[in-house]
């Protein structure tokens, strides 16, 4: 049996007081795609923003191929983990944000080729070569030296995802990748992901808003509420035969709007 | 009342100490820029004890006078067995008094570098020294060079306070002069001018960079 490539065991997460993660488990396989869906505060991207390390844990561990993110085994015993335990860990993991955070002050090109110059200590020649391909699947070889001030939405975030895809993460987090879109720019990106989604081997965890999208991408499909997994289960199962009355009024005040 | 013929004679005995007023702005300067970015790193780390410190320095120093300060390091120093050239001394209490407030522009400048940047470091496994000199400081720093850059004219025309601690500059050479002639009208007179002849310019030319970064980072 393989093993996961990501695995939560029973995470908390608290901002001061107040629970936003509660005793989580859950487990993603190597190469799966799984989508998160759920009311805005219901956890899922606190959910994701701690594997990718931007929050700290409260309690629990999570393991990401066979390694603790968080914590190293020393004597024995679970202890924090060391700054370079943790970016060592973290290299197997990416994210692409809602809002791109692209680099300002360099070239679509330059962004890049940063991260693998910088961090992966590629040799120059060929992370512009590795960079230049990747520009060029999510079509946008034409723009390489311009500056991100220059390009639309939908255009910023397909360089945020081929600037994350050069690192060759084992697991990708794309955090509400079109929310910030113009309506009529959600196209190009969800296209771009749906083809590296169709690639295959490269886990991905996807939260979304966009429910034909999830339901097309996604082989599982995760329902947060109050901070906890509520259900889960193949986009079909999850669609058409909602166990919980929280997924159902969920769904319908999603097909309510869409069908407006 | 204006004597010419003698402003012409001195010019030069004053220019001369041009010299030390320049390269004492500009070791000040560097000082200044080296320890307020150090400082400015400093208040913002996550451990609040080196925060506090750091904080509470900057108000101390920025809370007590450059004049006094001066005085303490060229006078009191000693009794603790360090004794400094008055130069050393000059830039050394030039250089941290502004510090504090270059310290100020510059956590300004970082404050404004949004976080997603700080967060995409992270999502990139970029050190956090890497971080700090390929994403945030390239940020940092344009928009507030314009500042900088009039604190430099600041800390420039601040230069005569080192004349208090013996340093020869260019007001210091003016007292001499016109305390050996007993007439300081000149003197003094020329090193006005002097002052205003060489920040005037430096304002403009920094007025013309900030046009300048403003058209390159509002694009």
């Amino acid at each position: 049996m393989t093993e996961p490539i990501v695995r939560y065991n029973q995470v908390s997460k608290y901002f001061g007081d107040l629970q936003v993660l509660n005793k989580i488990d859950f487990d993603i396989m190597p190469g799966e795609k799984v989508a998160l869906i759920g009311p805005s505060g219901s956890g899922k991207t606190t959910f994701a923003r701690l594997l990718m390390t931007l929050e700290s844990l409260s309690s629990g561990t999570i393991q990401v191929d066979g390694q603790y993110l968080w914590h190293e085994e020393k004597d024995g015993k679970l202890v924090k983990a060391s700054s370079k335990h943790l970016r060592e860990v973290r290299q197997n993991i990416g994210m692409v944000f809602q809002h791109f955070h692209l680099f300002p002050h360099m070239t679509v090109l330059e962004n890049v080729m940063e991260a693998q110059v910088t961090v992966k200590k590629t040799p120059e020649k060929e992370a512009e070569k590795i960079s230049k391909d990747m520009l060029d699947k999510v079509g946008l070889l034409e723009k390489a030296d311009v500056y991100p001030a220059q390009l639309s939405g939908g255009q910023k975030q397909r360089v945020a995802i081929a600037r994350a895809l050069v690192m060759k993460p084992k697991v990708m987090i794309f955090d509400e990748p079109t929310s910030a879109l113009d309506p009529e720019l959600v196209g190009e990106v969800l296209e771009i992901i749906k083809e590296i989604a169709d690639e295959g081997e490269m886990a991905m965890l996807l939260i979304t808003h966009e429910m034909d999208f999830a339901l097309e991408v996604a082989d599982r499909i995760a329902f947060f509420d109050g901070g906890k997994i509520v259900e889960q289960g193949s986009p079909e199962q999850m669609i058409n035969n909602p166990e919980t009355p929280r997924l159902n009024e969920f769904l319908s005040r999603f097909n309510a709007t869409n069908s407006l | 009342m204006f004597d010419f013929q003698y402003a012409i004679e001195i010019f030069p005995t004053i220019l001369s100490a041009l010299r030390i007023t320049i390269s004492a702005t500009i070791v000040g300067f560097i000082l200044a820029f080296v320890l307020g970015l150090v400082l400015a790193m400093l208040s913002r780390t996550k451990v609040k004890t080196i925060a506090t410190i750091t904080n509470g320095v900057i108000k101390f120093i920025r809370n007590t006078p450059l004049l006094v300060q001066l005085y303490f390091i060229f006078y009191v120093f000693p009794s603790f067995g360090l004794t400094l050239s008055p130069f050393v001394a000059g830039v050394l209490g030039l250089g941290i008094h502004y510090s504090t407030y270059l310290s100020e522009v510059f956590r300004s400048g970082i404050d404004a570098v949004p976080v997603g940047q700080w967060e995409v470091g992270k999502a990139l496994n970029f050190t956090q020294k890497q971080t700090w000199t390929r994403i945030i400081l390239p940020q940092a720093v344009p928009p507030i060079v314009p500042v900088i850059g009039n604190y430099f004219i600041t800390m420039f025309k601040e230069t005569p306070l080192l004349s208090a601690i013996t340093l020869v500059e260019i007001l210091q050479q003016a007292k001499i002069l016109g305390a050996n002639s007993f007439s300081y009208v000149e003197p003094i007179t020329i090193v006005g001018i002097l002052f205003f002849v060489l920040s005037y310019p430096a304002s403009l030319l920094i007025k013309q960079l900030e046009n300048k970064l403003n058209k390159k980072y509002q694009v």
